[in-house]
């Protein structure tokens, strides 16, 4: 519709260069939508901190990686060894029968949107997450 | 020399193309894993026994759901296997897997806590829990955590 009417009326240079323009403030502002919230895969958690630990704690880069050599259901006191007194607490789960998960939260140094979650079984390492806070 | 109206019709291509690029959603909502199991029972879900279909395994909680929807317990991702069954994960619950089997109308990609994940007839539940040499043993799962995907919390 528009170039047809823009052939018919002579569409001028100017024009032209303002369509252009137009083009590239629609496709800056495509780019500006924050990438975060277009990459992210898993919305933010909604569970929050039933109790302060360290309200200053920070996990390092040094201390995630040696966390991340520690394999699945490995004692709790190795992790413990690793990591410094957690950010928080996160509320109890029951997802085994009979087994009650406890879950610390840090946030990351270098990243204090995420949290790196750690979740233990009993005496057992259970695992870990990255979860991204709003 | 360029046709002025074919460089109009190409930037404009090109603004519309990056402003989609860069509002797409993430482009593997319904990618496809294949958690590997712990344990390797003889008879196991997809089976085929003298013609009859196996739909459900030793771990798997069988549920009769009428059609009713099932919800995302937590934020978390429904992906999906081989089989069609959904597999949930969640930051929430590191270390395990949920996977339902029997699920219509799956909804797959990022999901909000409280959302739908699908509905089913008989749903058959499975609790995996992440081993040290990275397959997923089935285990037992707790009533609470079988309730959150049957209420929109």
């Amino acid at each position: 519709m528009m170039e047809y009417q823009a052939r018919n009326t002579g569409f001028n240079a100017s024009g032209i260069k303002y369509m252009l323009a137009g083009g590239t403030v629609v496709a800056a502002l495509g780019l500006l939508v924050e990438p975060q919230a277009l990459m992210s895969k898993i919305a933010p958690a909604k569970d929050v901190c039933q109790e302060v630990i360290q309200p200053q704690a920070v996990l390092s880069r040094d201390r995630l990686s040696q966390l991340l050599t520690i394999p699945e259901r490995s004692n709790k006191e190795q992790i413990r060894q690793v990591m410094q007194a957690p950010y928080c607490r996160l509320p109890d789960l029951e997802v085994r029968a009979g087994s009650t998960a406890k879950r610390e939260a840090y946030p990351l140094a270098f990243d204090p949107n995420t949290w790196l979650v750690v979740m233990y079984e009993g005496e057992e390492y259970a695992g870990y997450s990255f979860s991204f806070r709003r | 020399m360029l046709d002025i109206h074919s460089v109009f019709a190409v930037s404009r291509g090109v603004a519309i193309a990056l402003t989609l690029a860069s509002c797409a959603p993430p482009p593997q909502p319904d990618e496809t894993i294949r958690p590997q199991l712990y344990q390797q029972w003889q008879v196991q879900p997809g089976d085929t026994l003298n013609g009859v279909s196996v739909i459900g395994g030793l771990g798997d909680i069988g549920l009769s759901l009428n059609g009713q929807s099932v919800y995302a317990p937590f934020p978390g991702r429904a992906q999906k296997d081989p089989r069609n069954c959904l597999i949930f994960s969640t930051p929430d619950v590191p270390a395990y897997l949920f996977r339902l089997c029997g699920l219509s109308n799956l909804r797959l990609g990022p999901r909000h806590q409280g959302e739908a994940l699908g509905t089913a007839t008989i749903l058959h539940v499975a609790t995996l829990r992440k081993q040290p040499n990275g397959t997923w043993a089935i285990v037992e799962p707790s009533k609470p955590i079988i309730k959150r995907f049957l209420t929109r919390s």
